[in-house]
């Protein structure tokens, strides 16, 4: 699909509009991060501005293991089961933060599980068993190969994901050639849309329900009957594997983690920002906002190294217009340079106040409320109203 | 290191010793000499020192909170914001003259600058921002203010760039070098400390002092007590609410300046960009312990979080080799309080709405 675009007419103006296939793959991981972030905030109201130590946690997991650093777990460990275990420790790490903290609701709550989560990044920044340089993180030293996704036991359904070194699959159904990032595209996306499906069928369950009641009105829910500690800390913990799961996909992608791109809380703050962009108490919501997220940087911003709008503009704007003094001797391609030049948090922090101000629902939720419903119910009713008319 | 090496465990591998028998015998020693008087009294000092700067970045945010129930994440950004406009101001004007009592004055003069600064734009940013939502769930001014950070970090990091203000070397020598008097050590007794420990020491009880004044002593400080009660009778009183919250925030935002004025000239902080966050999670720290909200609750927390801040610098640089420990244990500080009183020192429940 990427490929017939670029290569078609508007080639320039695709490759400075469209995200890269790495871009997609982390908006794959880290929205599914979004999305545990989601159920927990945007589903019972409580904001969990710690929800990094458990993405950390899953990510520093799967690089210690293959590290061979973790006991019991050698560096010959499936990745799948990894996975799970990365989740799992998360949900122990969310327990036991969470039998705590819940004792306490709004502001303190987000401050406490903060505190929690800046104990462990200090800790893991500064703790010499994880690396020799903890500071600067850890890589996967052990094996070159790649970490294996597919059905445990079936070597024909796995496939190796990682930025550099895993599979290529060519000739398959005779036309199909994917690169090694687009491999783990489809892989990593496989092992998400299991957790999107899983965190879809608990919030449509009585118990995501009950989540919803906590957090329209926690009085009353708990006037109604409803444990609403336990409540909340059962979707804690599954928020927990959930954000687990998500690092541990990261980790086997990237085959590294630093403690600021895993445990710092400004993680956490990233996944705020998809939520609220995509639809604050939507599971599908943070993917989409974490898309829009990826794609506003990646176009204003020539960090990704791809397309985006300042090697295109470098390109198609004539001499004569860059060379055009603006301002106190600023040119236009000064200017261009000045303000363009990996600076996409500015932008994605205005597009996020317009959000905060104006979209309070988010692009799904206002989707929603346009339609009248969920858009998988929705569209198919406009669709036939459109075809009877 | 063959300790750490041998047992991964967290007591073994944090502590840089070399054989365990001797572990206890060490302890027993920097314990005798962490409670010495001069060591005592030395990191007394220190932590009031640090209580002074905590107490500078915190006391906008708690009357912030105090008074709307906004939880003001730019809080950061804007003392961040007063570093480098301070900083700007001292090497305009000290480029102009030199000598101790020149350059105290140009500090004096950076302080009110940055302090109007943000304190018009603390001013706009509420009208402009924060007033539309008032009605809105707490958690959507979190939000606003979470987004204003990006923008006002970025905005900062532009600048510095496109100027190469940090490399300039006006900058780092005016930055960097500080009046006889200050840089000197004092000692009284076998305890020493810097000029520059009493000098922060003054000026953040120069604030206190200020703020109580202006809290108990007038007109505005007892609209901002009673509308921290109950701000819907205070409008139906005749009291332009609206106005009020305009003005505290921008006072707010002034300490922050102010603040930052302070930071940029300890050498231990300085003027960058990521100053944002790193005072802004100490500042949440102090205005939580103490209960959000309440003045008298972010002193005792920045004495508290002082005292620890300054006591574990000490045991880190004497016994533990753990980088993070003063870090580590400020946050621990955070949980502890929190677990054992959920709504901090001095706080009550249901402060601002929440």
């Amino acid at each position: 699909m990427y490929s017939v675009l670029v290569n078609s007419g508007l080639s320039a103006e695709f490759v400075a509009l469209l995200p890269r296939i790495e871009t997609l793959v982390v908006v794959l991981f880290f929205g599914l991060f979004a999305m545990s972030f989601d159920f927990i905030s945007g589903y019972t109201g409580y904001l969990s501005f710690g929800h990094a130590a458990f993405y950390g946690t899953g990510a520093y997991l799967v690089v210690l293991a293959a590290n061979g650093k973790i006991p019991m777990l050698g560096p010959e460990t499936p990745f799948m089961l990894l996975i799970v275990l990365a989740g799992l420790a998360a949900a122990v790490v969310a327990l036991a933060i969470g039998s705590v903290s819940f004792r306490l609701s709004g502001v303190y709550f987000a401050m406490i599980t903060l505190g929690f989560s800046q104990v462990l990044y200090v800790f893991v920044r500064d703790w010499d068993f994880v690396s020799s340089a903890p500071r600067d993180g850890v890589a996967v030293t052990g094996s070159l190969d790649g970490f294996r996704i597919g059905v445990p036991g079936v070597d024909g359904l796995s496939v190796a994901i990682g930025q550099l070194t895993g599979d290529t699959i060519e000739g398959l159904f005779g036309f199909i050639d994917l690169s090694p990032t687009e491999v783990s595209f489809y892989a990593i996306g496989a092992v998400v849309l299991v957790c999107y499906f899983a965190l879809q069928r608990l919030v449509h369950s009585p118990f995501g329900r009950t989540l919803i009641a906590i957090r329209e009105n926690e009085e009353r829910a708990r006037a109604v009957g409803y444990n609403t500690y336990a409540y909340k800390l059962a979707a804690f913990v599954v928020s927990g594997f959930f954000a687990g799961v998500a690092g541990a996909l990261f980790a086997g992608f990237r085959r590294s983690v630093t403690p600021e791109n895993g445990f710092y809380f400004l993680v956490a703050g990233d996944a705020l920002l998809a939520s609220i962009i995509g639809g604050f108490g939507t599971i599908a919501g943070p993917l989409f906002g974490h898309l829009f997220d990826e794609t506003v940087r990646e176009f204003l911003s020539k960090e990704g190294g791809g397309g985006g709008l300042l090697p295109y503009l470098r390109a198609n704007v004539g001499d004569a217009t860059l060379a055009t003094e603006l301002y106190n001797g600023l040119t236009v391609a000064e200017a261009i340079d000045t303000f363009l030049n990996g600076h996409a948090a500015l932008y994605v922090g205005l597009v996020f106040v317009l959000f905060v101000l104006y979209v309070p629902n988010g692009l799904l939720g206002t989707a929603r409320d346009r339609m009248g419903g969920t858009l998988a119910k929705a569209v198919p009713r406009h669709v036939r109203r459109w075809l009877n008319e | 290191m063959s300790v750490a090496a041998a047992v991964p465990s967290l007591a073994a591998s944090t502590l840089a010793v070399p054989s365990p028998s001797a572990l206890p015998l060490q302890f027993a020693d920097a314990l005798f000499e962490f409670l010495s008087p001069s060591t005592l009294a030395e990191v007394f000092v220190r932590g009031v020192a640090e209580a002074s700067l905590y107490v500078m970045i915190a006391a906008g945010l708690t009357l912030v909170f105090g008074l709307m129930g906004v939880l003001n994440f730019a809080h950061g950004s804007l003392t961040m914001l007063g570093a480098y406009i301070g900083g700007l101001v001292l090497v305009a004007v000290v480029g102009q003259s030199s000598g101790g009592a020149a350059r105290l004055l140009a500090f004096g003069v950076a302080v009110v600058v940055a302090f109007g600064l943000l304190a018009a734009l603390g001013g706009g940013v509420e009208i402009g921002l924060i007033r539309p939502i008032y009605d809105r769930p707490p958690l959507y001014q979190i939000l606003l203010t979470f987004g204003l950070t990006l923008v006002l970090d970025e905005i900062a990091r532009i600048l510095v760039l496109f100027y190469g203000l940090q490399p300039s070397t006006v900058w780092q020598d005016v930055l960097g070098t500080k009046p006889q008097f200050l840089a000197a050590s004092i000692g009284v007794g076998g305890v020493s400390a810097s000029g520059l420990e009493l000098f922060q020491i003054a000026f953040g009880v120069l604030t206190v002092v200020g703020v109580h004044l202006f809290l108990t002593r007038t007109r505005y400080g007892l609209f901002v007590r009673a509308g921290g009660e109950d701000s819907e009778m205070l409008s139906a009183l005749g009291v332009d609410v609206r106005r009020v919250f305009t003005v505290v925030f921008a006072l707010g935002t002034g300490i922050a300046g102010a603040a930052g004025v302070l930071l940029a000239w300890d050498p231990s902080w300085g003027a960058s960009v990521p100053l944002a966050a790193e005072t802004l999670l100490p500042a949440f720290v102090v205005v939580i312990v103490g209960g959000l909200g309440t003045f008298r609750g972010t002193i005792v927390a920045a004495v508290i979080v002082g005292m620890v801040d300054s006591s574990m610098t000490w045991w880190f640089q004497n016994f533990i080799d753990f980088t993070g420990l003063p870090e580590m244990v400020v946050f621990l500080v955070l949980v502890i309080t929190l677990i054992v009183k959920p709504q901090g020192l001095y706080g009550v429940s249901e402060v601002g709405g929440h």
